[in-house]
């Protein structure tokens, strides 16, 4: 090569600025994105530390002190059975985000998973997922979560009663265990579809672009052009969809709670707190006000974040 | 050079038909090529846009979009039929032996990998070197095709990088590999024309250090005359001219290529002339003529080019030089 270099400084175009901070400088401009990203990260600050910022223990009682008003003593005031309202809702936050955060992982893998195959390899698993997809979307969702609940919380309460009388393992005694499997198994089986229909379409989309050829052409395996090629160009969308779907997921999780199909008492949890309180709103305010106040906040937070990463992930979008 | 055609063939593609299903049935876009590439040598392919230089060569990859199909001929490649392989035999050869690069370098880099994870993944994949070996040739490579810094260009994602070294980017993954046959489709047609001759230079330099065969698609005739040592002229996804580079040029043959080749201003024009064009546009795919594809745009058609098709046929010597024409082989066989 006989041919002077180029200069660099010529044929550079404009300085680099990468998608990710480019985006976090439109998000910042966004007063309501930045405000639910404040209450998000402030929620899941308070669900990790939960036991060490709540004065009292979630469960004790203290009948003495029973349905009292907001003090200094018990911030949000005290239920029916004199337990810390506050100490509650804080748990609650605790339970809200583990069922959120795991319920949305769940629904986001089976989602992605399915969406990626039925986008990239065409017919017949396109037509076979997406039959799936809207048998999953066409069932109502309370109903769905009511019927699994309701046939299968006995038998498996059976099966691991018997588990334990056979092996003594104190792991199954653990009532807990059932709720997260029945709770969050139904909730994820719900949760999926959106997710599959959303990959699926960026896929298809993605899959036409010339990048996914020259993969091709450099002989990868049809494993690797989807986890590193088309699954990360297809994150952007996914991410705003998941902000908005960690509050749906809270919402939903309450919403099953009030019905007494989601986590069961005692463990707290802001739909039961809710329900519990409807029944006395009348006398005693406070027990409605404070686990639906927190829920409605971290809704909404959630949601404007969702809208600002829409908004920040795609400069197409609003200006 | 050009006594190296003779030799051993590295790809002989026969008959080859591509069609398209489109919404009025089957249409023929590539209607029975041969081609054949010799080892070490460089194959100019040339045709204006549309004519099916891009499919033929994706179709040997078997990376042909939905809907376009093979469906006839061969493409043996080292004695092997690309088209009769399994997927995991395609795939060694894919980036292995046959390294392809493309036409727009600002699409085909994938945006959200650094430059050195996506020169890594076919060493990493076909040669199986490890992490930090592969990382090693990544930045041979990148000096190789003439990038400055190359340690820290490893970690840029693409769009920091201008055309030209996305081009050469492009260059350096085809090259990974060591392939014995470079497949570059319009390599240089998004970039200026300082970078498309270092490009060129580039390729030059490579092909005879490392003594692979090139097979060079463009549509630019000027820039093929340096590089190729035979050109194939392809006009409606028919091969309508074949020889070898200076012969080309100095003995145009097929009227396609004579109208080419006087469509390419000269600096010696007169600054008022006006530029020489084929008049006509070429036929499109499910309407082609019953005979030669060229006949309606044809200054030299005869009755017998609108019925029947000219076969390629020598018209040289030492039949090296061919060409599918009526009217050239009946000028010929008068003298």
């Amino acid at each position: 090569m006989t041919l002077v270099q180029p200069n660099p400084a010529i044929i550079e175009e404009e300085p680099p600025v990468s998608l990710w901070r480019d985006a976090w400088h439109r998000l910042r401009r966004n007063k309501l994105a930045i405000f639910g990203l404040g209450v998000v990260v402030l929620l899941a600050f308070v669900a990790i530390s939960g036991p060490y910022l709540t004065p009292y223990d979630f469960l004790s009682q203290d009948l003495a002190a029973r349905n009292q008003a907001p003090s200094l003593a018990h911030l949000f005031g005290t239920d029916d059975l004199g337990r810390d309202v506050f100490s509650r809702v804080v748990y609650g936050t605790r339970t809200a985000f583990l069922v959120a955060v795991v319920v949305t992982a769940i629904a986001l893998v089976i989602g992605t998973t399915l969406g990626a195959i039925a986008g990239f390899f065409g017919e017949p698993y396109d037509r076979i997922i997406m039959w799936l997809t809207d048998m999953a979307m066409s069932v109502p969702n309370l109903l769905l979560v009511v019927v699994i609940n309701a046939s299968l919380k006995n038998p498996i309460a059976r099966w691991m009663e018997a588990q334990y009388m056979a092996t003594l393992n104190p792991f199954y005694r653990e009532t807990i265990w059932i709720d997260f499997f029945l709770v969050f198994g139904s909730m994820a089986l719900i949760s999926w579809p959106p997710y599959a229909r959303l990959v699926r379409a960026q896929v298809l989309s993605i899959r036409t672009r010339p990048y996914i050829t020259a993969a091709m052409a450099l002989g990868l395996s049809n494993r690797i052009i989807m986890m590193r090629y088309v699954v990360p160009n297809a994150l952007g969308p996914l991410i705003v969809s998941v902000s908005a779907g960690l509050g749906t997921a809270m919402v939903l999780e309450s919403a099953f709670s009030f019905l007494g199909v989601g986590v069961n008492p005692p463990t707290p949890s802001w739909g039961n707190m809710i329900s519990d309180g409807l029944r006395v709103w009348q006398h005693y305010p406070h027990l409605l006000a404070a686990p639906a106040f927190v829920l409605g906040l971290a809704s909404v937070a959630f949601s404007f974040l969702g809208d600002g990463l829409n908004d920040a992930l795609n400069p197409r979008g609003t200006k | 050079m050009t006594a190296r055609n003779a030799q051993e063939r590295l790809l002989d593609v026969k008959g080859l038909t591509v069609e398209i299903d489109g919404r009025r049935g089957p249409a023929v876009i590539v209607d029975g090529i041969d081609l054949h590439v010799g080892k070490g040598e460089t194959l100019g392919v040339v045709g204006e846009s549309g004519c099916g230089k891009s499919l033929t060569m994706l179709s040997l990859m078997r990376l042909l979009p939905n809907k376009i199909k093979v469906t006839k001929g061969t493409a043996e490649f080292d004695g092997r039929d690309l088209h009769k392989m399994s997927t995991r035999e395609l795939r060694k050869v894919r980036g292995g032996d046959i390294g392809f690069v493309f036409q727009d370098p600002m699409t085909s880099l994938n945006p959200v990998m650094r430059i050195g994870d996506q020169l890594c993944e076919p060493l990493i994949y076909h040669r199986k070197m490890a992490k930090a070996d592969a990382r090693k040739r990544a930045v041979e490579l990148l000096r190789l095709v003439g990038i400055p810094g190359p340690e820290e260009r490893l970690e840029a994602y693409p769009h920091e990088l201008s055309g030209g070294m996305r081009q050469r980017v492009m260059i350096a993954i085809g090259l990974a590999c060591d392939p014995k046959l470079l497949i570059a489709d319009e390599p240089t047609t998004a970039l200026d024309v300082t970078i498309q001759a270092q490009i060129v230079d580039l390729v030059k330099d490579l092909r005879n250090k490392l003594g692979m065969s090139v097979v060079w698609i463009t549509h630019d005739l000027a820039l093929i005359a340096g590089l190729a040592d035979r050109v194939v002229v392809l006009y409606a996804g028919t091969v309508v001219e074949d020889a070898p580079v200076d012969d080309l040029y100095a003995n145009p043959s097929h009227p396609y290529t004579r109208g080419l080749l006087a469509s390419i201003p000269t600096l010696s024009d007169a600054p008022t002339a006006r530029l020489s064009s084929i008049g006509g546009t070429p036929p499109e795919p499910g309407r082609r003529p019953a005979g030669c594809p060229f006949a309606p745009r044809c200054p030299l058609a005869m009755d017998i080019c609108r019925r029947e098709v000219p076969k390629l046929e020598p018209i040289s010597s030492g039949g090296s030089h061919r060409a599918a024409c009526f009217a050239v082989n009946k000028a010929l066989k008068a003298a």
